[in-house]
């Protein structure tokens, strides 16, 4: 029997597979490319997420007992299913990059300077595979915390630096065009892109399936929520030139928040709330890449190879997060571009196929139901 | 030699009386609390009969009774026999002419016979039959019904459960006067024979939930059962677990609630506590007191015991990770009346901590074994003397001492004691992982307990809930404990009927009129029609229309 989660799982893992990363390193970018309009990209690009989980339901609601990987084997073989496997998981080898050097930035260049960046790696490797060694099940019910983590932050931050808050900073809008902006909206669908990969391979471990679309809407305009409400701030507080000037951005803005003069530094507390969300994205981005080489090699768990999945997903994160300038790069130029054509190009291809396939879909449907 | 004693207790009896005697003193031996009394029917002094008992465990008058009516009135049995009294009708009509104890069986099994004998039973074994009459004369010496020593309440009943089950069963069914309440019964311990009791209410108890309690104590093979804890320990979900999945308790009002809320009872003779199950997490921060109070209070007690639990499990480490690593995020101000105060301490942080906690467990440990009023001294030594002392003598910093005693003040706050220690030892690693790698250990660490607590299910039902996974129904008793009156559904847990309170239970005082009159609060006056009465009409409907919506609500939650 598979393992199910609730829709509100689900949504909340599509919140924390967003969250961190996006509003940790995706608003530097943001700011470098379009100042302050970073916000306004930010808007675009959680409306192009919401397009995109519309389609990923769509096809995984054709067939909603089969996950993509199912899916594709239906429509064109094995080994269409293998190179769509394949794709999966180079997607996700590279997601980790960004969500690694999220999680170990963070931690590192602003609480344990001295420390040394294996330490970092290891202890992301063990929360890693412990968390997935137990099923999506255990990470969904992670994730709701994670979501009272998400708002508890949101709120922190903004009882901390509303006071110096100056909407003239955000103007004006579109400053540098419309076009410029929404192009920039691509760094940020590289984020939403991880939580519509993982929908593909998860929503058929999702208990409702008549209302999988609404949950992955709902879920992408809460997470689109809680992350705009970061460019804004920083915006606002920081402004856009200051927030350009740094690779962890969040964290200069979570460093100048303060309460009165006696509560001036929180930003410990602010980051014990954000390591849900870094964790969640390990958690996931491991657990898919350990699905997509399970079907890759046509295993029957994806247990046996999470420790070797999780060795190579370290290791090239390890490699990344070495040098920052490696890892800047990385995420602004070749995380993109395989983020948007295999994320964007996977589920539109499989769509196209599908309508050109509708008879063999239709028949299986009917011999399961039957 | 135990095949041989295998051998007897599976045979029967036979008609020769002697040798049914020999067969029992050759099992139980002369043990000096095994008494034997032998006697002669008064009017047919041919027919022998001999009395088995256990001296201690029996109830002296009911032995008085049955054998003064089997000497002096044996007439009526003779009589009433249609041959020559013997066989299984000579028993047969002793038992139900004769006895009028309240409870007599008859068996010709020397298994039943023994284990009647060692429970407080007395088998009454009588010349030319094969069949022993077992005589329910239980009655052995137990302590009174007495205040639970680990589970005090301010407001609530006083009662608590003692070491005999059927006096504990008898709380909990005082408080349960439901035809559907069940008390279901098996023996465990292949030596002890231990009395175990599986009390549910048929219909709200879960579908199979009653069967997987009584197939994991089916499955237990042990000698002996000496307490509750060992059934515990034999069926729990997570026997690596630091955390417990089964709840105990002296309460029988706690019992009776958790029956009420669908769950199972166990309750194990000759131990005060009993257990209850499935278990959540929660369950354990929350008192009786909490029921019993106001809901204000209720809910604010209960949230101190929530910042406790925070308290406990995370001061020292939270402490420690800020000394050694994040010195930057304490205030100023603080900052420096810490360092004045570790200036001359010789020893990390990390190691200062753990000494203190270390102490600190002693202390709780050896005031806990020693006989009370001592305990009280040691208790006051350890914490004021030692502790002054060690501060004075620049061993330890007074914040640390501050820390610990804190942590230590909010662990005894948690009502359940095994949840406390459960906090108490997750706390180390947690500490140790803080001390050696700052914010980086803490979250590590958290992570690692959060994930294997919501890995945790307790006879099947997910050990963090209703928090997650989220159960929106049971939010009314969780963080907060609403008012009775708005607690009109049942736990989710429970099965059957949904809906605990009736309608329109929010209690409001007389309409103002009544006030006026002099004889107030004896006979309300009756309602004058006006034209309000449409808006109060209109208002009830309203009011229905929501409490419709939530009972929808409250089904689609539970599908």
């Amino acid at each position: 029997m598979r393992v199910q989660i609730s829709n509100g799982m689900f949504m909340a893992i599509i919140i924390n597979m967003v969250y961190a990363k996006a509003i940790g390193i995706t608003q530097g970018s943001l700011a470098r490319e379009v100042g302050n309009d970073m916000w306004m990209s930010t808007i675009f690009s959680t409306l192009q997420g919401i397009m995109m989980i519309l389609i990923v339901t769509y096809v995984i609601k054709r067939t909603p007992k089969m996950d993509i990987f199912e899916q594709s084997e239906l429509l064109l073989g094995k080994i269409f299913s293998k190179i769509i496997a394949l794709f999966f998981f180079i997607f996700f080898l590279f997601a980790f990059g960004g969500v690694i050097a999220t999680f170990v930035y963070h931690l590192k260049d602003f609480f344990l300077p001295d420390a040394p960046l294996l330490l970092f790696i290891i202890a992301a490797f063990i929360m890693g595979v412990y968390g997935i060694f137990f099923g999506l099940e255990v990470i969904g019910r992670m994730a709701l915390i994670g979501v009272f983590s998400i708002v508890a932050l949101n709120v922190l931050i903004i009882l901390g630096s509303l006071s110096e808050f100056r909407v003239e900073e955000l103007e004006p809008i579109f400053e540098s065009g419309f076009l410029s902006t929404l192009w920039a909206s691509r760094h940020n669908d590289t984020d939403w892109l991880m939580a519509t990969m993982m929908a593909a391979i998860v929503l058929p471990h999702v208990g409702k399936h008549e209302t999988w679309g609404k949950s992955g809407m709902i879920g992408i305009g809460l997470g689109g929520l809680f992350v705009v409400l970061w460019p804004i701030l920083q915006t606002g507080v920081l402004t856009s030139e200051v927030t350009a000037q740094y690779f962890v951005a969040c964290m200069q803005m979570a460093r100048s928040a303060h309460i009165g003069l006696f509560l001036h530094r929180y930003e410990l507390i602010m980051v014990a709330f954000f390591a849900i969300s870094a964790l969640i994205q390990i958690m996931m981005t491991f657990l898919c890449a350990s699905i997509a080489v399970q079907r890759l090699f046509g295993l029957k768990d994806y247990r046996p190879v999470i420790v070797p999945v999780a060795l190579i997903l370290c290791g090239g994160g390890y490699w990344l997060v070495f040098d920052h300038q490696i890892a800047m790069d990385f995420l602004e130029r070749t995380w993109v571009y395989v983020a948007l054509s295999i994320g964007f190009g996977v589920p539109l291809l499989l769509l196209g196929i599908g309508f050109l396939f509708k008879k063999k879909i239709r028949k299986t449907n009917m011999e399961a139901s039957s | 030699m135990p095949d041989e004693l295998e051998l007897k207790l599976t045979s029967t009896f036979t008609y020769d009386i002697q040798s049914n005697i020999t067969l029992i003193r050759e099992i139980l031996g002369h043990s000096v609390d095994l008494v034997q009394r032998d006697f002669v029917f008064h009017q047919e002094k041919q027919i022998r009969g001999v009395l088995f008992y256990t001296d201690g465990l029996i109830d002296k008058e009911e032995i008085n009774k049955a054998l003064k009516t089997l000497i002096n009135r044996s007439e009526e049995i003779m009589r009433s026999c249609i041959g020559a009294p013997m066989g299984d009708e000579l028993t047969e009509n002793i038992k139900t002419y004769l006895l009028n104890n309240a409870s007599v069986n008859q068996s010709n099994k020397v298994q039943d016979a023994i284990d009647g004998i060692l429970s407080g039973d007395t088998a009454i074994i009588i010349d030319r039959t094969e069949q022993v009459i077992i005589l329910t004369s239980r009655g052995a010496d137990a302590r009174s019904i007495d205040e639970p020593q680990t589970e005090q309440v301010v407001r609530g009943p006083r009662d608590g459960f003692t070491e005999n089950i059927r006096t504990n069963t008898a709380l909990v069914r005082r408080r349960i006067r439901d035809p559907r309440f069940r008390v279901d019964s098996m023996k465990i311990g292949k030596k002890s024979k231990t009395d175990v009791n599986i009390a549910y209410l048929n219909g709200t108890a879960k579908e199979g939930l009653v069967d997987e309690v009584k197939k994991r104590l089916a499955r237990i093979e042990i000698d002996a059962v000496i307490d509750s804890g060992y059934i515990e320990e034999l069926i729990e979900d997570a026997p690596f677990s630091p955390f417990t999945t089964v709840q105990s308790t002296e309460r029988p009002d706690k019992v009776a609630s958790s029956i009420f809320e669908g769950r199972v009872a166990i309750f194990v003779d000759n131990s005060p506590f009993v257990l209850t199950a499935p278990a959540y997490f929660w369950q354990f921060l929350q008192a009786s007191d909490d029921y019993y109070s106001r809901y204000m209070s209720g809910t604010f007690f209960r949230l101190m015991r929530y910042i406790a639990f925070i308290l406990s499990l995370t001061l020292p480490s939270l402490y420690v990770l800020l000394i050694s690593f994040h010195q930057e995020m304490i205030p100023t101000p603080l900052a420096l009346t810490i360092a004045s105060g570790r200036e001359v301490i010789p020893f990390p942080v990390l190691l200062e901590a753990l000494i203190m906690e270390i102490s600190f467990e002693l202390m709780r440990e050896a005031g806990l074994r020693m006989p009370k009023p001592v305990g009280q001294a040691v208790s006051i030594v350890g914490s004021l003397v030692i502790g002054q002392a060690a501060v004075q003598a620049g061993v330890v910093s007074p914040f640390m001492v501050i820390i610990v005693a804190l942590t230590g003040i909010a662990s005894f706050a948690i009502p359940n004691y095994g949840a406390s220690f459960s906090i108490r030892l997750i706390r180390f690693p947690l500490l140790i992982a803080s001390g050696t790698l700052g914010l980086l250990g803490f979250a590590s660490m958290f992570t690692i307990i959060a994930i294997h607590a919501l890995s945790l299910r307790s006879f099947g039902e997910a050990y963090l809930s209703p928090a997650t996974p989220f159960k929106p129904s049971d939010q009314k008793d969780f963080l907060i404990r609403m008012p009775w009156w708005r607690m009109d559904t049942n736990a989710q847990l429970a099965e059957g009927e949904q809906y605990r309170l009736g309608e329109h239970q929010v209690p409001s005082p007389p309409p103002k009129e009544v006030d006026k009159e002099d004889d107030k609060g004896q006979k309300p006056p009756e309602k004058k029609k006006s034209k309000n009465d449409g808006d109060a009409q209109s208002s009830k409907q309203s009011l229905v229309k929501i409490r419709r919506k939530k009972r929808k609500w409250g089904q689609k939650d539970e599908k």
